[in-house]
């Protein structure tokens, strides 16, 4: 049978909606630790998940044997039969355009065409280029992939698309009084021309772990903060692009929940998450087949849009807007973020820190942090960081860490710098979506710094 | 459920045999069923079937590694081999056949758990124990997840394994609605056995978030603080656990290189990794390499005495494997992790260590921003409540923990209510087996 015989049949036995989300996907990894090659990797899988919507409840199952969907597909309407027992309130899916496409994003350079040799070549010229009297180690990690999907509906969508993504690692360790570690990655959505960015990044991790080798620790308190563009990307992304998750605001638990046509920032913040710009976390239609759209979540200060599968753009009354992605078939789609952005300012840096009196922070790149969309509340960690004091960079801190409500410190934004630069991360919400963030420098007039002082 | 796995895991060891090459295979079968609560209803119900080998090859004493699904074996052993070519020069020996203990990781009543879809039921359970506690309490999040899954590992020296593992979790964050932000607390119960109470799980959810609702301010001065397991198990995870890998050992990445034999906690204090451990979250009776378990040492009466290895860090450490190899899936080579961690020491009733005008910590946020390799970390602590006289008197916000976890084994001191949990967290998931515990050397900072 194919897989529109298994879904009309699926919808014949009572079904209101079924779709067929098949992936095949090539994988590489390489990981170079201090010179020596540890982990390589390559290999090929494929498999496909069925979603079935009956009544008011969902069936999904996923599975990596290809050969037997139509039992896949009966399993998944059992499912939904059993769920639907239990799910009492009206569920729907927004309706959205019938898409047939098919769409291949370009690689400029095929990086199957590039043999392992020649990319372990790279990694070892990455690690001579890290090689310095203060690195302790060196930890370089090369992953590619190519996925092939093909998602077919129920209602007459289907898109067949080809994604390859590329993302580069270099982590530095050193020692002086304790042990520190600077990382930085690059990556996007295309093939092997995208190795070009990481050289020059190896510079950038040589610089930061220099100066935390001779870091104090940091003061803590309530002080102004200039955040660099990586780091409020990520604060973007983490602190406010979570909450703006259409899932956790359609289930109450969001701190935006309610708020949108209100203030949420300062005039000067305007965010979007765009899958549809250059960028790590890029795709043209998302794992349900809606073609994706830029999403400018918070315009001059006013919260604007969430990110939209179909069922919670249903519950919201909004329209889907190519939120619902999957990291690979074995999984249902979730709501998740894509680029997200917050858009430059016209301030220059030095005006930025002009704007501080007396004591404040200045952190540059993110080492992890964690949010609560529901409370509204974040925690990040800092790579490296400066201590300001009366507009003047004074001396190098480590381990700094800050933390606050995410729609306190929105409006807290009282700067934004012309330059917008950008990063990539792996965002996690139960599964791994690639993504990207940016901004300008971003200075956020008060901010709790935690601190061992 | 494996015997398709056994047959397509001895083609492989066949072939590589034919080929006059030493190697390994590791292959899962399993089923994850996982059942989602949103707004106080059953809203997702899914699961996933995997089945896949990984494939590791030394050829020309080279290790390279592929995966493959059955049927597709000739393909993954050819990209294995082809991918050793660019690897590192290793001397790695396979273990050899040897007798494997017995340790109880599965149960039965799970698989008819899993063919009677009882996850919607359970789940259901979770939600009514939380509705019923009080009226503006609502189950927010949370769920039912159900493992079921047999893991082999064959190598060319005849060894050929397999264990069978089931799981369950229970989850529930209960949230009452709030004019600015919400208060919410969570629990979650996690078991090998098919034996939670979800309706308790539940109701304690809603205990925990109805003793939230009044704020109080964080006292003055030097505060004594409580951490309840998983905020420990989260700070050990994070801030220490790596300090007992070999590899980070060998490169001077640890706090512990060179200290082995030397007091580095409390006289009391003994932290193991213990997969023989029956019913352990974490217990299996041999590694993903095939190196059979046994219980490791790290710190026993306040001594340090171990680390852990993989066979190829062993190799490079020129000591042996501790069986401390784990795969995150098929399609991962090994890498050194703990497996069952267990903590245990001199151990106080909880009620008599709960200070006194100090804070419980239930929860914290940002444990994987700790520094790996000194163990400072500096995080958010939520839920908190001031404790008076045994009772919690309220929920503070915006508190902030800082300190250093080698240090504060030194004057730790752990409650009697041990637990097993399991915990995913910043690409890392933890199996432990620990209690709450007293950490009056920590800098306790508010808002």
């Amino acid at each position: 049978m194919s897989f529109k015989e298994i879904i009309d049949k699926v919808v014949a036995d009572g079904a209101a909606y079924c779709d067929i989300r098949k992936e095949h996907w090539n994988k590489t990894s390489l990981t170079l630790k201090d010179g020596v090659p540890e982990m390589v990797a390559q290999g090929e899988e494929e498999g496909a998940m069925v979603r079935v919507f009956y009544g008011n409840g969902w069936g999904c199952v996923g599975t990596n044997d290809l050969d037997d969907i139509q039992e896949t597909a009966n399993r998944a309407l059992t499912m939904a039969k059993k769920s639907a027992r239990y799910k009492e309130s009206e569920t729907d899916l927004a309706d959205i355009e019938i898409n047939q496409d098919k769409i291949k994003i370009p690689m400029k350079e095929d990086f199957r065409d590039i043999s392992a040799e020649e990319k372990l070549s790279f990694l070892k010229e990455l690690e001579y280029n890290l090689s310095k009297n203060f690195v302790k180690s060196t930890d370089i990690r090369y992953r590619d992939s190519l996925v092939e999907k093909e998602i077919i509906t129920s209602e007459g969508t289907h898109i067949q698309m080809e994604i390859p993504r590329l993302v580069a690692y270099l982590i530095v360790t050193g020692k002086s009084d304790t042990i520190q570690r600077a990382s930085e990655g690059t990556g996007g959505t295309g093939g092997y021309e995208i190795t070009e960015k990481t050289l020059d990044k190896t510079n950038v991790v040589l610089d930061r772990l220099e100066t935390l080798l001779e870091a104090s620790t940091p003061p803590s308190g309530k002080m102004p903060l200039i955040m660099d563009p990586h780091l409020a990307g990520v604060f973007s992304h983490e602190a406010f692009g979570h909450a703006a998750e259409g899932d956790l605001v359609a289930s109450d638990n969001s701190c935006l929940k309610g708020k949108l046509g209100e203030k949420v920032a300062s005039d000067i913040v305007t965010i979007k998450d765009d899958p549809t710009m250059e960028g790590y976390g890029s795709f043209p239609y998302d794992d349900e087949g809606t073609k994706t759209r830029n999403r400018v979540l918070v315009k001059e200060g006013t919260l604007n849009d969430f990110i939209l599968d179909r069922e919670n753009a249903w519950k919201l009354d909004l329209e889907p807007n190519g939120g619902a992605r999957a990291e690979d078939f074995r999984v249902k789609p979730l709501v998740r973020m894509s680029n997200t952005i917050m858009e430059p300012g016209d301030m220059k840096f030095e005006e930025l820190l002009e704007e501080i009196k007396g004591r404040g922070v200045y952190a540059k790149a993110s080492s992890g942090g964690q949010v609560s969309p529901a409370q509204g509340t974040f925690q990040f960690n800092a790579q490296e960081s400066y201590l300001i004091e009366d507009g003047e960079i004074v001396k190098p801190l480590r381990d700094v860490s800050f933390n606050g409500f995410t729609l306190d410190t929105l409006q807290n934004i009282t700067g934004i710098t012309d330059k917008l630069e950008t990063g990539i991360g792996h965002c996690g919400k139960g599964q791994t979506a690639p993504v990207s963030d940016g901004a300008g420098h971003v200075l956020v007039s008060e901010v709790m710094v935690g601190g061992r002082e | 459920m494996s015997e398709k796995l056994i047959e397509s895991a001895k083609e492989i060891i066949g072939k590589l045999k034919g080929r006059g090459l030493d190697g390994d295979v590791f292959g899962v079968n399993c089923r994850n069923v996982e059942y989602g609560i949103k707004k106080g209803e059953l809203t997702d119900s899914s699961e996933y079937d995997d089945v896949g080998l990984g494939i590791r090859v030394l050829k020309d004493g080279k290790l390279g590694f592929g995966f493959c699904t059955p049927g597709y074996e000739e393909k993954g052993v050819k990209q294995a081999v082809e991918f050793s070519k660019v690897s590192q020069k290793i001397d790695l020996k396979f273990p050899e056949e040897e007798h494997v203990p017995k340790v109880e990781t599965f149960d039965s009543k799970i698989e008819q758990v899993i063919s009677e879809g009882k996850g919607a039921d359970f789940t259901q359970e979770l939600i009514d124990g939380c509705v019923s506690y009080a009226e503006d309490i609502t189950p927010t999040m949370g769920g039912v997840e159900i493992y079921l899954g047999s893991e082999i590992v064959a190598n060319t020296n005849g060894v050929l394994l397999e264990k069978k593992r089931t799981a369950m979790l229970g989850s529930v964050m209960a949230t009452i609605p709030g004019e600015k932000t919400s208060i919410t607390a969570s629990e979650k119960e996690v078991s090998k056995k098919s034996d939670i109470d979800f309706k308790n799980v539940g109701e304690r959810s809603a205990e925990k978030v109805d003793s939230m609702r009044n704020e109080v301010t964080l006292p003055e001065g030097d505060i004594p603080v409580m951490l309840e397991s998983r905020s420990l198990n989260q700070l050990l995870g994070f801030g220490l656990i790596p300090s007992f890998n070999g590899e980070n050992v060998r490169k001077g990445k640890s706090v512990y290189s060179d200290k082995l034999g030397e007091d580095v906690a409390h006289s009391h204090l003994t932290l193991k990794d213990d997969p023989t451990q029956d019913w352990g979250i974490g217990s299996s009776p041999f590694d993903d390499e095939g190196v059979v378990s046994r219980t490791l040492e790290f710190i026993s009466h306040g001594i340090l005495k171990g680390f852990m290895y993989d066979l190829k860090e062993a190799h490079k450490s020129e000591t042996e494997s501790t069986g401390n190899a784990i795969r995150a899936n098929f399609k991962s080579p090994p890498d050194i992790s703990e497996r069952n961690l267990v903590l245990r020491g001199k151990d106080t009733p909880r009620e008599e260590l709960l200070p006194d005008g100090g804070i419980l910590v239930d929860d914290i946020m940002g444990a994987h921003t700790a520094n790996p390799a000194s163990g400072d970390f500096s995080i958010v602590a939520t839920p908190v409540w001031l404790i008076e006289n045994g009772e919690k008197k309220g929920r503070i916000e915006g508190v902030m923990l800082s300190g250093n976890l080698p240090e504060l084994l030194k004057t730790i001191q752990l409650a009697d209510d041990y637990k097993k949990t399991y915990m995913s967290l910043g690409g890392r998931s933890l199996k432990l087996d620990t209690p709450s515990a007293r950490v009056d050397d920590v800098i306790v900072s508010g808002k």
